[in-house]
């Protein structure tokens, strides 16, 4: 079974930048995502920050923005001649094979990137949609210092990953 | 209006998808120097945000549905930008998603993007609760 269709690098970033100018053209929200899990989060903890602001309503753009995103990237998917939507556990060949065999450690792990990801996320203020495509369209520096220290920290947690635990 | 954003959301989901933000191994590829698809997915995202940002703010463009002037503020340097900066990026690697990317990936049925997204939950609580309740 193939994966999704994926396009040449530059046609689907010359799609992505498009869409970052058109949205916020059209509704003058800039593009960004890692805040968006402030929404679930106001259903299950009383904290003020996941309910004032922008968020004082739970009926909010950020909601519908991301209603949105699974079910635009399931349309991609039922295009793809190659790939079966179904519900699956892969994560491709080579995550695959460098983390954990063992489900419940594997699920732990990843529990745990993305606990980094989301503290780190709020704690850098925006994530790769927030700083990367809209911070360094802006040029704005600690978008650039962001994206920067993004890559940074990737490539040190995919170097060791693979360095220590491939095959 | 707000409903609109579903749409949006669906324009943004499927455009990952056919970037191949949504294929985990294109994370490791991209850090492994195998293959630079999402570098130059990064790269011309940019490049014709960088050009659109600029037209927009030369013609003093404004909001098509609010018809508010387009804010060129930019973000501000959080006091935590660099360890939030490098922590994001550690997990980001490891995980081989983003918060926007696993959402997308849920939508595929790529369902290891579940726990990351939970994770990226808890961690942004964290966050809040430690930032928002005093320390006694």
């Amino acid at each position: 079974m193939g994966d999704v269709i994926v396009w040449s690098g530059w046609i689907g970033g010359v799609a992505i930048g498009s869409y970052m100018l058109i949205q916020y053209w059209y509704t003058g929200h800039m593009l960004g995502v890692s805040k968006t899990y402030y929404n679930p989060l106001s259903t299950f903890s009383s904290l003020e920050i996941f309910s004032s602001g922008e968020f004082a309503s739970f009926n909010n753009w950020r909601l519908w923005f991301a209603i949105g995103i699974p079910l635009g990237s399931a349309l991609a998917a039922i295009t793809s001649p190659d790939y079966q939507w179904h519900i699956n556990l892969s994560m491709g060949e080579m995550y695959n094979s460098v983390l954990p065999q063992e489900m419940w450690l594997r699920v732990l792990v990843l529990f745990c990137g993305g606990i980094i990801m989301g503290y780190g996320a709020r704690l850098a203020g925006g994530c790769t949609s927030g700083h990367v495509i809209s911070g360094v369209s802006m040029l704005n520096l600690p978008s650039i210092l962001a994206g920067t220290l993004f890559f940074i920290g990737g490539l040190l947690s995919v170097q060791i990953l693979f360095l220590f635990f491939s095959g | 209006m707000k409903y609109r954003f579903i749409f949006f959301g669906m324009a943004f989901g499927f455009f990952l998808s056919r970037a191949g933000a949504t294929t985990f191994d294109f994370y490791a590829k991209l850090f492994l120097f195998e293959d630079l698809q999402l570098l130059w997915v990064i790269l011309s995202a940019v490049a014709v945000g960088i050009i659109g940002l600029r037209l927009l703010k030369y013609f003093n463009v404004k909001a098509i549905v609010s018809g508010v002037e387009l804010s060129f503020d930019s973000k501000t340097m959080e006091k935590g930008l660099i360890v939030g900066s490098l922590l994001f990026g550690l997990g980001w690697g490891l995980t081989g998603t983003c918060p926007g990317s696993a959402a997308a990936m849920l939508g595929e049925g790529k369902i290891m993007a579940l726990p990351t997204g939970f994770g990226i939950l808890f961690g942004t609580y964290l966050y809040a609760r430690q930032k928002h309740i005093p320390e006694k």
